[in-house]
């Protein structure tokens, strides 16, 4: 009996050592905290226009039969800047409807920003108390969902979107190929 | 000063551990003579036991030849010992002995001895130092960021003036990148493509177009694009390293193999072999006729080499150098021509077979249609080529389009230095032309 009391280490090594190697190897991303949204109606929308002397956004918005796809950014967020390239190719060439939500961002700050970077946002949103954020299972910027013709979410994005995710996700949602 | 210092506090705990461990050694006569006033002492017990009456004789007698038996066994155990070590053979003394005699010595000196192994061939002792407040030079962003503003404003100044200022809109679009924490931006795009209509082989401007590629999900047209920019570069470009460093992250970011085939790592190397040093001191050695009779052999060698091999573009850019160099401008041309085909050269080397071509035309006579098609190629890239402005005004004469003649020429005097030779002939041929 005091024999296996000494092994305990040993086994506890040996378990870890398994944990870890098993984390590293099977491409589970440990940052990953999934997203409730996926699969039910997206969260109410209802929010006033970034640029000035346009309609409020509104649930309508996200119902029109067509993909959209909803982008949480600020301009104080340095991820945004990573993403936005991607986010003016699928405008301009893909011909997404994409809708922007400046989060918790002055409109001085956020209008700006556009301006220099490109603006490729159909709509886009001004959510500077981030209620709507909460609304959504926002845990940051940027966060990207995409939304089917019906308002259904069907992907939820958390952190910047990238090459992988246009061609293995975003692209196929938009031609329908997704569900 | 540093080494040395460490170098001294090893040699000091290595002395610290060396010491008590060699000292512990005590001789074998010294340890023989403890036991056996251990075992005298409880000889004199026994004695002082059996006096007493504690002890009975029988039992007193039996003990006490047990302890003159161990006497004996440590006088045999020590001599042997000291034998051993006196004549240094291992053969008296057990294994298990010497290595525990000579373990902790040998392993406190072969820890250092080792460390110092892999520092002389590892080490590089001559490397300045790098204090933390200087790392950042290392990252060239946050020195170049310091002038974006001053580069914006100066793009911005010259565009005013001439709004298609190819270099200004590539500086422009660079600029506005730079200012946007290394993303290109769209109006940066913009202006980047602007720039590219009239300067197709401008590597900073293809530079950042990759960069734009990359950033937008295309990282394969990234990648392809700057695979070309990088074939086209002559090999000791400054952007190179830089290039290759970008191309490398970004198939990586992407998931890309990098054919092991490409070039990734060096320049664009011809396969076809280069003079060996020994062939090239064999060559000086030579009398020049035959000299130049050996280089043209090799020469030809290689021409009739890359018939067999057409698609190798930096052998082609090789042989119409040479040639060149031969004199054969007719050749050279139409080497430059085939490594054009394969990829479009750059403006240095359109320089070089512009050259060649002009090289063919008879003093007076006109440029042919060629030579004329590869000169308004280095007129679009370097519109102040001297070699450029001259024969496309020439052709343009003897076309009958006297004013661009005229307008050519007048910008290369303008150009030319005072005292240029060439001088009083460009004035003769201009007021001929002015009639």
């Amino acid at each position: 009996m005091r024999r296996l009391l000494f092994i305990l280490p040993l086994l506890t090594l040996a378990l870890m050592a398994g944990f870890f190697a098993w984390s590293l190897t099977s491409g589970r991303d440990p940052a990953s905290i999934g997203s409730v949204m996926v699969g039910r109606p997206a969260p109410k929308l209802d929010l006033p226009a970034l640029r000035p002397g346009e309609a409020p956004l509104t649930d309508a918005d996200l119902r029109t039969g067509k993909p959209v796809i909803v982008n949480f950014f600020a301009s104080w967020c340095t991820p945004c800047l990573a993403e936005h390239p991607l986010f003016t190719r699928l405008r301009e060439r893909e011909g997404a409807t994409i809708v922007g939500i400046a989060w918790k961002n002055k409109r001085d700050d956020a209008l700006p920003w556009l301006k220099r970077l490109g603006d490729p946002f159909k709509l886009a949103g001004f959510d500077l108390d981030g209620k709507t954020g909460l609304d959504w299972g926002l845990s940051g910027v940027p966060e990207t969902y995409l939304i089917d013709g019906t308002g259904i979410v069907r992907r939820h994005y958390r952190g910047p979107i990238t090459e992988r995710d246009l061609n293995e996700t975003i692209l196929p949602f938009l031609k329908g190929a997704v569900k | 000063m540093l080494e040395f210092l460490l170098a001294l506090l090893t040699t000091a705990t290595v002395a610290a551990l060396l010491w008590p461990l060699l000292r512990m050694r005590l001789p074998a006569r010294d340890r023989l003579s403890g036991e056996l006033a251990i075992y005298r002492d409880q000889l004199a017990e026994l004695e002082r036991e059996r006096a007493a009456g504690t002890l009975k004789p029988a039992e007193a007698a039996a003990a006490r030849t047990e302890i003159e038996r161990r006497m004996l066994a440590a006088g045999d155990a020590a001599t042997t010992t000291t034998k051993g070590s006196a004549t240094g053979s291992a053969k008296a003394s057990t294994p298990s002995d010497a290595v525990q005699k000579w373990l902790p010595p040998a392993l406190s000196l072969f820890v250092p001895l080792l460390a110092l192994g892999l520092y002389l061939q590892t080490g590089r002792p001559g490397l300045p130092a790098a204090p933390f407040a200087d790392r950042g030079s290392e990252h060239p962003a946050p020195s170049r960021q310091l002038d974006v503003a001053g580069l914006l404003a100066e793009a911005r100044a010259r565009l005013a003036q001439d709004p298609n200022d190819a270099d200004a809109l590539a500086a422009l679009g660079e600029g506005l990148t730079l200012e946007a924490g290394g993303t290109v931006t769209q109006p940066a795009l913009e202006a980047l493509q602007r720039a590219l209509r009239t300067r197709p082989d401008d590597a900073r401007i293809l530079y950042y177009l990759g960069l734009h590629e990359a950033q937008s999900g295309e990282s394969k047209a990234a990648i392809a694009r700057w695979r070309d920019l990088e074939a086209a570069s002559p090999p000791d470009a400054p952007w190179l390293p830089m290039l290759r460093a970008e191309i490398a992250r970004v198939a990586k970011a992407a998931g890309i193999e990098l054919p092991p085939s490409a070039p990734s790592t060096q320049a664009p190397q011809s396969t076809m072999p280069t003079p060996s040093r020994e062939q090239q001191e064999a060559m000086a050695q030579l009398a020049p006729e035959q000299r130049q009779q050996a280089i043209r052999s090799m020469v030809e060698g290689l021409a009739a080499r890359l018939a067999d091999a057409p698609q190798d573009r930096a052998g082609w850019l090789r042989l119409a150098n040479a040639w060149k160099v031969l004199g054969e401008n007719a050749n050279a041309a139409d080497a430059y021509g085939r490594a054009d085909t394969l990829a479009p050269v750059d403006a240095r080397i359109l320089a070089d077979w512009a050259e060649a071509h002009v090289r063919q035309v008879a003093p007076g006579a006109v440029p042919s249609a060629q030579a004329v098609a590869v000169l308004e190629r280095l007129e679009k890239a370097e519109p102040r080529n001297a070699l450029a402005l001259f024969y496309l005004g020439v052709a343009a004469e003897a076309a009958g389009n006297k004013p661009a003649a005229l307008q050519r020429w007048k910008t290369l005097l303008a150009l030319l230095p005072a005292d240029a030779p060439i001088r009083g002939m460009l004035e003769e041929r201009i007021k001929a032309a002015s009639r």
